[in-house]
């Protein structure tokens, strides 16, 4: 049982976290280069006017004044107004939007990586040395080395340019559109945001068969990577399990190798691969921002590097602490199934 | 006989259904004209999600809200820039007044009816502070460039007589009233926002115009705009049932949805992504020339030697123009000769690119003793339509340079904005720019860019320069070029009314920029287009300004 203490003593310690990610963002962007205001007016704008719309976004109190406003604001989670991506909107909106786009491609392409990378890493280990062991290595090696940015155009080319069974970009069929909520027993509900979820909820099989066909390529991109690190690290965890005495003792008591590495060997070997699953969530964030880059995909990895470009401090200020929040609270969820799974780590 | 569920028949009637739905991918809706013409799909690079045409610089915005709202004066489509009717059935512009007729009978997708006041709020809310709608900051550039620098009141003398009194004569002015930021929004809805310019903010969700598509649904979550045909527009089409605007950043992906038939037209296409295009069997590459210009300026204020009129010379005498264009472009603009691009009136047929002439650039350096001259190049990072690839081409000119014995420093710029204020305040040595044309008119060229916008008298007696920090300096001219000849000609062509003094002046004002190369003039763009098979024949005509035209495009 996970202690009520341990996950308090976790929550606790969100908050240097966030506090130290909310300062590094803030001062990078304010040390970095960039004029949102010459931006929002464009290059015909008088400099009076580029002047004027400084002034009125505040970029003209001191560092310490905008810093302390952000903290502020920060703490309650308000970031304000976007000043160019989602003009006049506010942060947690475009948030709100754009967040469960990413989170789909991320848990797709999780999922992806831990069906695929589990059994490949289990039959490596038992399978140590054979062919088919250094197959998965060498398959693993490649997919760990090779960039998103570039296995997702060589995807389009060949499903997409080649074979035609793919879309190359977007995440559902151009002409399909979604009501704005669903019902269930004569109440609106909100839908998911998640196009494979929210197509279900609306009982529309055709435009679930499209979101899956357009969410095919992306996941498989990232899902890749995730396979190869999660195969790599189940097989050095199975093996060192394989080699432990209690696994000899269970096959001398006549029971089955299946079994044995399933039942004994599995739930033991499992404890590093979940730490590695937690923190490959967070890198599945980061992928997906290249993955929705190369896939058209507007999730909020593609509104970060908009932001980004267009110096919009706000939007950039929320997705970041956003980020760091889902981080942290993945690795908090991976902490206590750890420490589910083994009660000593709660010491 | 029924068939018994077992996992052999599940399996084949799953790969079935798979196969089924794979074999629709890449399939749109196209149909035969007309109620029932499908959906047209346009797939673009950028996703904004305001489209209030007074709140944007982007031309991402523009080609959507083109579609929704219509201009009291629209450019032909495909004439490259010539004037046509559009709600004013009849202008003219005599001395400092012009007046407008408007059509009778065009309904906003609000249902209100246009009228003269719709046009005068629509100006109004634009740049008169004293206007309870006023947009106040939020409004972008073009408030001033559009309207506020030469408007100086609009009234409706009835409901469709529209008069619009001027601060001078201003030969350009009714081509303003084309431009996309000059679209006409309904009164009724601007004053439904509320008298404050946060609300005013919001009429960019849910635009209401009278153009030939309505505003339907914004998809953010994926990207998307729907527009719906408008039943009762005034004009010819729309010949389709709705338009979807996509959003694929990647060119090459979205090039590839155009050939795989997810979209029907894209644009912002670089040289591999037009060569893409070109390679495949289901989609063809249109282009038009462009009226746009990409050029290096010389920072007369910062860097004496650039003050010497023969230093400039030898400095375009020795950069590779022709490279820059066939290679680093890849053949996809052309050779600059002059500031105004071919397309656009007083454009001057005589005058020919600089050759490339090291020998003679050296001799002309060493005439004004300016040999092992250094100074900084800033440019920006990211492509740009007039400069695709600014490193590359930065390194062209320092390269070209050091071997007339130049030195050159690149001073690289990641941010646009930040590289605007760097050039606005005059602190670089030469740089990059360019500029893609708002209106067709030569002046936004030559009295834009050029002009330092000074009175006269305060360009001192013999100098061909002014500071930065003159009084009314407009840091578009980044050259701080003020030579007194070109400034009496192009401004005596802003205000001359007759279309052949106007051209004679603007190709003297060609030959005077041509000869004392304010800027090296570098290249003219093409306006480059992929369109889907589907698309029928001729319906699509690519603009170079105003458009996409996309009421009269239909589907096969």
């Amino acid at each position: 049982m996970v202690s009520k203490r341990f996950i308090l003593k976790r929550l606790l310690l969100l908050v240097p976290v966030l506090f130290g990610v909310a300062s590094l963002v803030f001062a990078i962007l304010h040390l970095a280069p960039g004029d949102p205001a010459r931006l929002i007016v464009g290059q015909r704008a008088p400099p009076s006017q580029v002047e004027a719309v400084r002034e009125s976004l505040g970029l003209n109190d001191p560092l310490y004044v905008q810093y302390g406003r952000f903290l502020v604001d920060a703490a309650q989670f308000e970031f304000g107004d976007s000043y160019q991506v989602s003009r006049g909107n506010p942060v947690s909106q475009v948030i709100k939007t754009r967040l469960p786009v990413t989170v789909e491609l991320a848990l797709y392409g999780q999922v992806i990586g831990i069906a695929l990378g589990i059994p490949l890493g289990i039959v490596s280990a038992v399978k140590q040395d054979s062919l088919t062991d250094h197959v998965t290595r060498v398959g693993a090696l490649t997919g760990i080395s090779v960039p998103i940015y570039w296995s997702g155009p060589l995807l389009i080319l060949l499903f997409s340019a080649y074979l035609g069974i793919f879309p190359a970009a977007g995440r559902i069929g151009s002409t399909i559109f979604l009501d704005d909520h669903w019902v269930l027993f004569g109440r609106e509900l909100p839908l998911t945001g998640m196009v494979t979820v929210d197509t279900l909820l609306l009982g529309r099989p055709d435009a679930w068969f499209s979101a899956v066909q357009h969410l095919f390529l992306p996941a498989m991109t990232i899902g890749v990577y995730s396979m190869a690190l999660i195969s790599r690290m189940m097989r050095s965890s199975m093996l060192e399990v394989v080699r432990q005495d209690y696994m000899r003792t269970a096959r001398a008591k006549g029971q089955g190798a299946k079994i044995t590495v399933l039942k004994h060997g599995f739930r033991n070997a499992f404890i590093p691969v979940i730490t590695v699953i937690g923190i490959q969530f967070g890198t599945l964030l980061g992928g997906a921002v290249l993955t929705e880059t190369v896939f058209g995909i507007g999730g909020v990895g593609t509104t970060l590097v908009e932001a980004i470009s267009d110096s919009d401090y706000p939007v950039v200020q929320g997705i970041v602490l956003t980020f760091a929040l889902l981080f942290t609270l993945v690795n908090l969820g991976v902490d206590i199934t750890y420490s589910y799974l083994d009660p000593r780590i709660q010491q | 006989m029924s068939r018994e569920p077992t996992r052999r028949n599940f399996l084949k009637a799953a790969g079935g259904a798979a196969v089924a739905t794979t074999a629709t991918a890449g399939c749109l809706d196209s149909g035969g004209g007309g109620n029932g013409g499908g959906s047209l799909v346009y797939s673009r690079g950028d996703h904004p999600e305001n489209y209030d045409p007074q709140q944007t610089t982007s031309g991402e915005v523009a080609k959507v809200t083109n579609q929704i709202y219509d201009q009291l004066i629209q450019f032909e489509p495909g004439s490259g820039g010539q004037l046509t009717e559009g709600l004013a059935t009849e202008y003219s512009l005599e001395g400092t007044t012009a007046t407008l007729t408007l059509r009778e009978g065009v309904q906003f997708h609000n249902g209100e009816e246009l009228t003269a006041e719709d046009a005068r709020a629509t100006i109004r809310r634009f740049i008169d502070e004293e206007y309870d709608y006023y947009l106040g900051e939020n409004r972008s550039g073009y408030g001033a460039f559009t309207f506020g620098n030469w408007v100086d009141s609009v009234d409706a003398n009835s409901d469709y007589e529209l008069s619009i009194e001027l601060v001078q004569q201003y030969a350009p002015f009714l081509r303003n009233l084309a431009m996309f930021a000059a679209a006409i929004l309904s009164k009724a809805q601007i004053e439904n926002l509320g008298a404050d310019p946060e609300s005013q903010v919001e009429l960019g969700t849910d635009p209401k115009g009278t153009g030939a598509f309505t505003f339907e649904e914004l998809d953010n979550g994926n990207e998307r705009v729907r527009l719906s045909a408008y039943d009762d527009y005034w004009g010819d089409g729309p010949n389709v049932d709705e338009v979807v605007f996509t959003t694929v950043g990647q060119n090459s992906s979205r090039v590839q949805e155009v050939i795989n038939g997810d979209a029907h037209i894209t644009d912002n296409l670089d040289s591999q992504s037009s060569q893409q295009v070109q390679n495949s069997g289901s989609a063809s590459l249109l282009s038009k020339n462009g009226i746009n210009v990409g050029y290096m300026a010389f920072n007369m204020e910062r860097v004496e030697a650039f003050r010497n009129r023969q230093v400039r010379r030898a400095v375009s005498l020795a950069v590779n123009t022709e490279a820059i264009v066939n290679d680093i472009y890849q053949g996809f603009a052309e050779q600059a000769t002059q500031p105004l691009p071919p397309d656009v009136m007083g454009h001057n047929d005589s005058l020919e690119p600089y050759p490339q002439d090291k020998q003679q650039a050296q001799t002309l350096l060493e005439e004004a003793g300016a040999t092992g001259l250094s100074f900084e190049l800033a440019t920006f990072s990211n492509p740009r339509g007039y400069n695709p690839s600014p490193v590359d081409t930065a390194n062209q000119v320092r390269s070209d340079l050091e071997d007339v014995g130049m030195s050159v420093e690149i001073n690289q710029f990641s941010d646009f904005g930040s590289y605007l204020d760097y050039t606005d305040a005059g602190r670089h040595d030469a740089c990059f720019l360019g500029w893609y044309t708002d209106n067709a008119d030569p002046d936004n060229f030559m009295y834009v860019l050029l002009d330092p916008k000074v009175d006269l008298e305060q360009v001192p007696e013999g100098q061909d320069w002014v500071s930065f920090d003159t009084e009314g300096y407009s840091p578009l001219n980044v050259a701080a070029w003020a030579n007194n000849e070109y400034m009496q000609t192009v401004r005596e062509a802003q205000a001359s009314y007759d279309e052949a003094t106007r051209r004679s002046l603007y190709e003297e004002a060609s030959q005077l920029a041509y000869d004392e190369a304010p800027w090296v003039f570098i290249d003219y763009a093409q306006t480059l287009r992929a369109v889907n098979e589907a698309v029928a024949e001729d319906s699509y005509t690519v603009s170079s300004v105003g458009g996409p035209y996309l009421e009269m495009v239909s589907l096969n």
